[in-house]
């Protein structure tokens, strides 16, 4: 009896929860940073963009959930050719949208296996945008427009629309052209680092340290230059006002001589011979005197005429 | 529990279980029978069930209750419906319906954040260490150089809804975008532009370049300001740019040293030509009174002069004889010199002037 009636209860309760878990597994969130793929045993049947409650059959559907959002992808360094033949290791960053999940499913499955693909897709845009231009270029205002070409370039890959006869073309794009692309937009590509090479970073380090030597030696001699000029004038200068100062006094000199002797000749010239007279006085009271001079004199001299007699 | 639930035949959903069978210790029945009573103690059946109603109403009170949440002052929530955008809420206690059908987000939205770019700092900021992370700061500039250079950027979320739904890694996404623009802002100045001043210029255009480029992701992210640390050349180097911040200072030092000694000999020159004039002026003063009172002094003597000529002229002479020849050695010699040979000893005179030296 007990076992009976506990029996229907069981068979209820199984029916309850498998109900529960079959109404359950019918329904799926979608949040607003995702997007829904609903596949049927493996055939996708519908895609679920939508944020919200949705319904789906259960058991035979399940779902496969896709980011909304941006996706960063950053991919490793490569060393590519400008066209100048100068080797420049470019890191680049992309950020795409998955736009189509079904053709996403289908071709990549999944993010990890769209980084591969994106990395080549990545490389062999690089390698003909940047390819294209010198390596000033992407030294100058001309980056912008490089980063625009390769976005396109990505684009064009990534979604299938290159021309066939395009070289450069990875052999992942390649692949997935005729499904119609990765059903991702690629929205922005943009250049991270664009780096010499090790080895060429080393001889940019040596041309900035002999350009320094160089300004430092043109500095220390056109300090120099400017030295010697001002010592140069200031000793010109120096001659200058010195000889000037010279000439000045040699003409004071000359001026006070003539007038000088002016003043003698004026004066003397009232009697030559009296002039004469005196002035030999005045010469021998400065030259005669003291006791160097032994004068050695006969009484034939004038002076001691009286000496010897006295004439009346 | 699922043991328990397992080996209870009766089950556990509010049958009143029959009488428990006699214990026995041997068995492995009896194992279940005990671990049976002791669940029975611990969820009572029969006329248990407003307890077990009780027990429910209260999980489901809690499950309502764990709705509510609270937006701090810097916050703004963003609560979902089943995973949809439904609203925006502000700061203070707010309700959503629980968990699965609501949740909420509650971004930062006031609060400024900084990314550090070609350095970190360690152990918070003002007090920590700093250490610089030079893959990121080394870059070319536009005439090929090499310069590094630390910024950060400052920014903070301008629409919640856009930053939590836009990107999936926004913080990831500012440094990519901050560095990529640094090196293109950088890229187009050549080093010594980068170098000295210009640090503005460099600012502003990474702050809109980076901001554009954000809004174009629709990013919901508003840059507040980017600034630049540092601009050195890369430390390899370093070195010869200081010899050239040194050769421009013996530059202006051999300039001054060189001005000093003009300024020093300009004015001695000018004292020096000061003192030729003032010489010549004075030889002027000297010899032309000299002359004048030479002048007058024979003037007035010949006046005397004039007037008794054979005197004053005999006078003259005397005086003048008698003055020098009162201190001079005398030798008179005979009439005519006789007996005297007119030798004269030249040596002795000499050696007579070298003693008075």
């Amino acid at each position: 009896m007990a076992a009976k009636r506990s029996n229907t209860r069981y068979g209820l309760i199984a029916v309850l929860v498998i109900g529960a878990f079959a109404a359950l597994n019918s329904l799926f969130i979608v949040t607003q940073v995702e997007q829904g793929l609903v596949l049927e045993f493996g055939r996708a049947v519908d895609v679920k963009k939508e944020p919200g409650l949705h319904f789906k059959l259960p058991f035979v559907q399940n779902v496969i959930i896709f980011d909304n959002r941006l996706i960063d992808f950053n991919a490793e360094s490569k060393e590519i050719n400008a066209s100048d033949q100068k080797r420049v290791i470019i890191d680049a960053f992309v950020r795409y949208r998955i736009t189509d999940p079904l053709r996403f499913y289908q071709t990549v499955q999944n993010e990890r296996g769209m980084r591969d693909r994106l990395n080549d897709i990545l490389e062999s845009s690089l390698k003909k945008v940047v390819g294209s231009y010198p390596l000033n270029a992407l030294l100058s205002p001309t980056r912008n427009k490089i980063m625009e070409n390769i976005l396109a370039e990505v684009n064009q890959q990534a979604s299938g629309t290159f021309r066939a006869d395009d070289e450069n073309v990875s052999d992942a794009a390649r692949q997935v052209a005729k499904l119609g692309g990765f059903g991702i937009e690629v929205v922005d590509v943009r250049i991270k680092r664009a780096d010499l090479p090790q080895t060429n970073s080393e001889a940019i380090y040596q041309r900035m340290q002999t350009d320094r030597a160089r300004e430092a030696k043109e500095l220390r001699a056109q300090g120099e230059e400017a030295a010697q000029r001002i010592r140069a004038r200031a000793e010109r200068e120096r001659a200058e006002i010195i000889a000037e100062a010279r000439k000045t006094g040699e003409v004071t000199r000359g001026e006070a001589d003539a007038v000088s002797t002016k003043i003698y000749a004026e004066a003397f010239s009232r009697d030559k011979e009296f002039y004469d007279f005196y002035r030999t006085l005045q010469a021998y009271r400065q030259v005669l005197d003291g006791k160097d001079t032994t004068m050695v004199l006969t009484p034939d001299n004038e002076f001691l005429k009286y000496l010897k007699e006295v004439k009346p | 529990m699922n043991k328990g639930r397992g080996g209870n035949s009766g089950g556990p959903w509010g049958k009143g279980p029959s009488a428990p069978p006699p214990p026995s210790n041997d068995d492995f029945d009896a194992i279940i029978r005990r671990s049976q009573e002791k669940f029975r103690d611990f969820v009572p059946g029969g006329g248990n069930r407003k307890l077990i109603g009780l027990v429910a109403l209260a999980a489901v009170g809690l499950w309502l209750a764990s709705g509510i949440y609270r937006v701090e002052p810097e916050e703004q929530g963003v609560v979902l419906r089943f995973g949809q955008y439904d609203r925006t809420t502000e700061p203070g206690l707010r309700y959503h319906l629980p968990s699965p059908i609501e949740t909420v987000f509650t971004p930062p939205v006031t609060r400024v954040q900084r990314i550090e770019i070609g350095y970190r700092t360690y152990g918070g900021s003002g007090t920590g260490r700093e250490q610089s992370v030079p893959e990121e700061g080394l870059m070319l500039t536009g005439d090929e150089n090499i310069i590094d250079i630390t910024f950060n950027v400052q920014w903070k979320i301008k629409d919640a809804k856009n930053f939590l739904f836009n990107l999936r890694n926004p913080e990831l996404t500012v440094r990519d975008v901050a560095e990529s623009v640094m090196r293109e802002v950088i890229g187009k100045r050549p080093l010594t532009s980068a170098l000295t001043g210009g640090k503005q210029d460099i600012e502003d255009e990474n702050k809109a370049l980076l901001q554009a480029t954000l809004d174009s992701y629709k990013a919901g992210i508003q840059i507040d300001r980017v600034t630049l640390l540092r601009a050195d050349p890369p430390s390899a180097v370093i070195e010869s740019f200081r010899d050239v911040q040194a050769a421009k200072a013996d530059q202006e030092r051999s300039i001054n040293e060189a001005q000093a000694y003009a300024n020093e000999i300009l004015p001695r020159a000018r004292g020096e030509a000061e003192r030729v004039l003032q010489e010549a002026e004075a030889y002027r003063a000297e010899v032309t009174n000299r002359a004048e009172g030479d002048a007058s002094r024979f003037k007035a003597i010949y006046t005397e002069y004039s007037q008794a000529k054979d005197i004053t002229r005999k006078r003259l002479y005397l005086e003048t004889l008698e003055e020098t020849m009162k201190g001079m050695d005398k030798v008179i010699l005979g009439e005519g010199g006789a007996g005297v040979v007119p030798y004269m000893a030249l040596p002795e005179i000499k050696k007579r002037q070298g003693g008075q030296q």
